[in-house]
């Protein structure tokens, strides 16, 4: 597995060699070019984060979610906003209004389908059916959609990211990959991660530099088999665990003359098919959280803007995954109220561990004209959970 | 804007042109309704009310954009906010940010949340869902008890009952008498089914449940488990308890409610988020079904009263159906602990046992 950052930059630095090539001795002369590291920052507080996130809650739920999108806009704001690279902040820019008019065309929809669903009224088929059909079909289109609006509502040192995905595009990596991994029974899973990634790398740009993936796809069916690993082998751990507590209970209580495994369910049973139920699920959470981060430092290791900006990422996939579980465990304790502070630490934890790295200085990029995107894709993304994977 | 010209204000920070990525330092002063705004080597003037400030977000630098793509970024803060105050701008957001800045306003915060929550999940998704009941026309009432039963008789779960025509036609008529005392206009009929049916996935025993429409099933098995018919009408009136209530319909508008609001709370669909929301849903789907059923003893309690004077003989078929024993009756029924009280469907049987004599004794 290439976990490793790459050493050595890239585009002029190679275009540099290899034009002094033909001059043999020479080429140790030609002055390489210098590489500056610029540590990615996470400037984020628990506390004033928590401060932020409930009082926005609290306006969501008291105007009965109207004001959703400003609360949304606002908490990517505090995350961008705390973001820093080489002295400067990311921004968020999206309109609340534009998120809205989304939020409830697609609220409306949902509602429509979930009511259809539970009700049964006479031509309920026909409604769920049509919006479900319509949201396979849309699928891949809404991925597009909101990773444009997304990139275009991201300004950095006062330029824009954009992204020029197109449909054609979209709907080879998010609806062929994603039908061929199904019908593959997931043997083309990893090959659909790396054609989900490199859509989304390839089309990205900063002002007018577009984004290379140098990513390859055999190191997603890397991280894919070191998933399943995790997962079986856990699998075959808690079984033979599970199988040897139960054995013991059933011993135990069967010398204190009380029969556990013929009687009806005792509790006893019960608690124990309680634990192996959330023991799997923490399985479960390991290996696709691991997958998740994996998958993450893998693509900003290969990532490299307008041939002179590389990102690189020396988080831990492993201490991302105890991150993550040890989040959804103090979340669920403390009944959501942890939320922000877990996802400043988490935050904290993976931007600390990204780094830019430049042959360049970082203020030579340039604008590039953007068009406006709308926010219906957006609103998809947020309501119905399409995940794009970071 | 011709109000007298308050104190000039002078910024320091950096400035972007929008057409590249370069940092400048810059300085903007602030006079009248003129914002200058100087680069290295250059100034722009703009009227004032041109100038876009963007809302405040904690601890972040503040930011101003002005018409020709210019951005200035500031760390003072407090600059920009007498600015903002001056001109009137982001009043709401600014207001947003007074409430973010202090903890005893975001405590406050915390604490209408909680309460508005509970409010909501306890009283609020209830009257919605018993609003939206009664709301429901009646084809959709009558598409939902074809339906259910279609489903029930075409998976094998019912049966046709194996009791005598002459029995069948006993229930009947006595079904009639409980549907002619009950109130409300619906079409009453009453199934006797086999429950327990030998290719069946999943046995439903002895037991009778109402669909929204009026379509009452009762099993053979309850019937056998019956030491007098009083009891069987004890347990119908019970059922039109829960049609005239619309309990059967509310209960699908709530759980509707409690899983739009996890989804609503945890942001996803299938996620361990929605593991960990599944089980205080299924705790408040418990609650709600235990007021229904508190509500539909109450009717039959009533039916009992006024035909027979006693409530005893559904204490009794309950006891029985609780203890899966022919032989018990009422008393045979131990409380259990609270725990697993609030783990059942239906309320604790012993504690249903208790309200029914409390009927009986009001009644008196």
């Amino acid at each position: 597995m290439t976990d490793a950052p790459p050493t050595v930059p890239l585009g002029r630095h190679e275009q540099a060699h290899r034009a002094a090539a033909p001059a043999e001795g020479e080429a140790s002369l030609v002055a390489a070019p210098t590489v500056t590291t610029y540590p990615m920052t996470f400037t984020g507080q628990a506390g004033e984060y928590f401060r932020s996130w409930i009082v926005n809650s609290a306006l969501t739920i008291v105007t009965l979610g109207l004001y959703l999108p400003w609360a949304r806009v606002r908490q990517r704001q505090y995350f961008y906003g705390h973001t820093w690279v080489d002295g400067h902040n990311f921004e968020y820019t999206a309109s609340p209004l534009a998120l809205l008019r989304g939020y409830l065309i697609v609220g409306a929809l949902f509602l429509a389908y979930s009511l259809a669903l539970n009700l049964q009224f006479r031509g309920w088929e026909y409604v769920a059916g049509v919006i479900g059909l319509a949201y396979v079909l849309l699928y891949p289109w809404l991925v597009m959609k909101s990773l444009r609006f997304l990139a275009v509502s991201t300004t950095h040192r006062g330029l824009r990211f954009r992204h020029y995905g197109k449909a054609g595009g979209a709907y080879a990596a998010y609806g062929l990959a994603n039908l061929a991994s199904g019908l593959s029974a997931g043997l083309a899973l990893p090959w659909a991660w790396f054609m989900q990634r490199r859509y989304q790398v390839e089309n990205a740009a900063y002002g007018d530099a577009r984004a290379i993936f140098r990513g390859d796809v055999g190191n997603f069916y890397v991280i894919g088999l070191t998933g399943l690993a995790v997962a079986i082998g856990g699998a075959v751990l808690l079984g033979v665990g599970g199988f040897l507590l139960v054995a013991l209970f059933a011993g135990v209580l069967g010398s204190l003359g009380e029969d556990v495994l013929d009687g009806p369910v005792s509790t006893t049973t019960l608690v124990v098919i309680g634990a192996l139920y959330l023991a799997f699920l923490a399985l479960y959470a390991v290996a696709w959280q691991y997958v998740r981060a994996a998958t993450m430092r893998y693509v900003l290791n290969t990532v490299e803007i307008g041939g002179v900006v590389r990102t690189g990422a020396t988080f831990s996939p492993w201490r991302l995954v105890w991150i993550g579980v040890s989040n959804t465990v103090v979340r669920v304790l403390t009944l959501g109220l942890a939320t922000p502070w877990a996802a400043v630490r988490r935050a904290r934890y993976v931007l600390d561990g990204v780094q830019v790295r430049a042959i360049a200085p970082l203020d030579d990029f340039a604008a590039s004209q953007a068009p406006q995107e709308n926010a219906l894709g957006e609103a998809a993304t947020e309501l119905l959970d399409i995940n794009l994977g970071f | 804007m011709t109000a007298p010209d308050p104190s000039p204000l002078s910024l320091s920070g950096v400035a972007f042109d929008g057409r590249s990525s370069r940092d400048r330092a810059a300085t903007l002063d602030v006079s009248g309704d003129v914002a200058v705004l100087r680069v290295e080597g250059g100034e722009s003037h703009w009227p004032l009310a041109q100038v876009h400030i963007d809302p405040p977000v904690p601890g972040v630098r503040r930011v101003l954009k002005f018409p020709d793509g210019m951005r200035f970024e500031t760390r003072d803060d407090a600059g920009v906010t007498a600015l903002e105050i001056r001109t009137g701008r982001n009043r709401a957001l600014g207001g947003v940010r007074r409430l973010e800045a202090r903890w005893w306003t975001a405590l406050g915060a915390l604490a209408l949340t909680l309460a508005f929550a509970w409010d909501f999940v306890v009283f609020g998704i209830p009257a919605l869902a018993r609003t939206a009941a009664t709301a429901t026309p009646r084809p959709v009432l009558a598409t939902f008890d074809r339906e259910t039963i279609q489903f029930l008789e075409g998976n094998g779960y019912l049966a046709p009952s194996r009791l005598s025509a002459a029995r069948q036609q006993q229930l009947q008529a006595e079904f009639r008498r409980v549907v002619a005392w009950a109130v409300g206009d619906y079409p009453y009929r009453l199934l006797l089914r086999d429950g327990e049916p030998g290719d069946a996935p999943f046995q439903i025993g002895a037991n009778a449940f109402a669909l929204p429409n009026g379509t009452v099933v009762m099993t053979d098995q309850l019937v056998a488990l019956a030491r007098s018919d009083r009891e069987l009408l004890g347990v119908l009136a019970h059922e039109t308890g829960h049609v005239t209530g619309r309990h059967g319909l509310a209960g699908v508008y709530q759980g509707l409610g409690l899983t739009l609001l996890s989804v609503a709370v945890t942001g996803d669909l299938i996620s361990a988020g929605t593991f960990a929301a599944a089980v205080p849903a299924a705790l408040l789907r418990n609650g709600y079904s235990r007021a229904a059923e508190t509500q539909a003893d109450e009717t039959a309690g009533r039916y009992l009263m006024d035909e027979y004077g006693t409530t005893k003989p559904l204490r009794d078929i309950l006891a029985r159906l609780e203890e899966d024993d022919r032989e018990a009756d009422e008393n045979s029924v131990q409380e259990g602990n609270r725990a697993e009280d609030l783990l059942q469907t239906h309320p604790g049987t012993a504690q249903r046992i208790r309200h029914l004599r409390e009927i009986e004794a009001r009644g008196r």
